[in-house]
């Protein structure tokens, strides 16, 4: 299943090279993040113990990898790809199960605070809040593929 | 220069109302043809949303984009994470005209088609680029000169740089520029490019979100800086937010967080109260109290110069 999502010939030069882990800041300072550990059993088919562990949580997506790998690949499109299988099997920090809760029911992350009148800011403008909630549910009934190909 | 739409993303108006205020300050001050727009939702955020479900992530931000597109206006953001989003679903779109032709199939029918036309531009980039650096000066009342900050670009102002194009994605430059061209001294600790990591907040993991903090926070005190400067609500979040609760913890640090539009204000003669400053958990105090000693250094100054010149020359 993951073969379809990720590139597993870039992943393969990925297990050996690991130049990222000098500019990665989760490999630098957080101690077990080990993208290369979490490749060689993607590779293997093995990876199923890593989708409940924190560490797939712990790439910033802070696209440092990307920018210096030599493929333009990167540490993330394995990490990006695990936590979508974990969340497909309900394995989902409660931070982004509600996260895209309020997501899908406002088309937003937060409503313009009350603070914002006494700053003498204008009235915040409209969100289009229905007609995000139409084209939601309008994307759940199409054949709109739901995981890209990374 | 050509009218341009305000994408404010939804943390700035929802927890940091005074960036908004900022934001509005220093462009009214630079008389900046910016318009409100209706109809933009999130962005959206990437790691909560593309986690869950890409193609939502897709359609979300092609809806947004297309919203500019129809008004042929392009966008610019005072947040990076709106920025890199928006962009990069722009580019994988543009890319790839078959998913253009499904995401439109979908978008027809509440009105809407993605072209992509819109140019999408962070705040500093823009700033530093369209603005430019001599409007900018033309604007300043009194300069940071003797006082050293950290710039914090935040990875997503100019990462993927496929997508945004706006600024070298391993050694940007743009940010410093402008801050230097306020007179301010910028510093290059190790740390400067490293990612804030407020992320791990949003994944459950408040305590390694403070221990990335804290990395850089640190050598900031290390080496002396005044301020860190920033243009990322979700960086400001880490550093400004999570430095005050690790300082209530009995740790110390003492690093005042200013936005750019922030210190753009105060160069401009903006009152700090007006700026918001007040609002910060960090206190802007220690900074602004050295930058007005400054002053009162330099005004004694020119005062004994004056004098010695009265003696000398009578
Ligand atoms: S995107 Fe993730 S894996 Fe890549 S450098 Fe950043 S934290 Fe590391
Ligand atoms: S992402 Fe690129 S640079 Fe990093 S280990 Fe893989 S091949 Fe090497």
């Amino acid at each position: 299943m993951l073969e379809t999502r990720l590139n597993f010939k870039l992943l393969e030069m990925c297990a050996d090279c690991g130049a990222c882990y000098n500019v990665c800041p989760s490999c630098l300072h957080i101690e077990g993040y080990d993208p290369r550990a979490v490749i060689r059993d993607i590779l293997a088919g093995t990876h199923e113990r890593w989708l409940t562990s924190k560490h797939i949580w712990q790439c910033l997506e802070c696209h440092h990898c990307l920018e210096i790998c030599f493929q333009h690949y990167g540490f993330e499109n394995a990490m990006t790809a695990l936590r979508t299988l974990a969340i497909k099997k309900g394995i989902t920090p409660t931070q982004v199960k509600k996260g895209w809760d309020m997501f899908a029911k406002s088309g937003r992350l937060g409503e313009p605070s009350p603070m914002r009148k006494r700053l003498g800011l204008p009235e915040p403008p409209g969100s289009a809040k229905e007609e995000f909630l139409k084209l939601h549910s309008l994307y759940r009934e199409s054949r709109l593929p739901r995981k890209g190909k990374v | 220069m050509k009218e341009f739409a305000l994408f404010w993303g939804c943390t700035i108006p929802a927890r940091f109302p005074f960036l908004e205020k900022s934001t509005r300050l220093v462009m009214d001050n630079l008389g900046l043809p910016m318009r409100d727009v209706e109809g933009f939702t999130c962005c959206p955020e990437k790691s909560l949303v593309n986690n869950v479900d890409h193609g939502m992530w897709t359609l979300t931000a092609a809806r947004n984009v297309a919203v500019a597109d129809e008004m042929g206006l392009d966008l610019v953001s005072p947040c990076t994470g709106c920025i890199s989003n928006l962009s990069t679903v722009k580019g994988e779109l543009r890319a790839n005209p078959n998913r253009t032709d499904e995401v439109n199939t979908l978008l027809k029918q509440v009105g809407r088609e993605f072209k992509g036309r819109a140019k999408l531009t962070h705040l500093v980039p823009f700033f530093h680029d369209e603005v430019g650096l001599d409007r900018i000066k033309n604007r300043i009342k009194r300069n940071f000169s003797g006082m050293k900050v950290v710039v914090h670009y935040g990875c997503h102002m100019m990462r993927p740089y496929h997508a945004i194009k706006t600024d070298d994605p391993l050694n940007p430059k743009k940010f410093d520029n402008l801050v230097r061209a306020l007179g301010a001294e910028t510093l290059e600790p190790s740390t400067k490019l490293m990612c804030c990591g407020q992320a791990l907040d949003r994944v459950d993991q408040h305590d390694v979100a403070l221990h990335l903090a804290r990395i850089k926070l640190l050598e900031l005190k290390t080496i002396g800086a005044d301020a860190l400067v920033l243009c990322c609500p979700s960086c400001f979040l880490q550093f400004d937010n999570n430095q005050n609760l690790m300082e209530k913890d009995g740790e110390k640090f003492g690093i005042p967080v200013l936005y750019f539009t922030e210190l753009l204000g105060l160069a401009m003669g903006l009152k700090p109260d007006e700026l918001g400053l007040k609002s910060h958990r960090v206190d802007v105090g220690p900074f602004i109290e050295k930058w007005e000693a400054l002053v009162q250094k330099t005004r004694i100054e020119e005062d004994i110069d004056e004098e010695l010149n009265k003696e000398a020359f009578g």
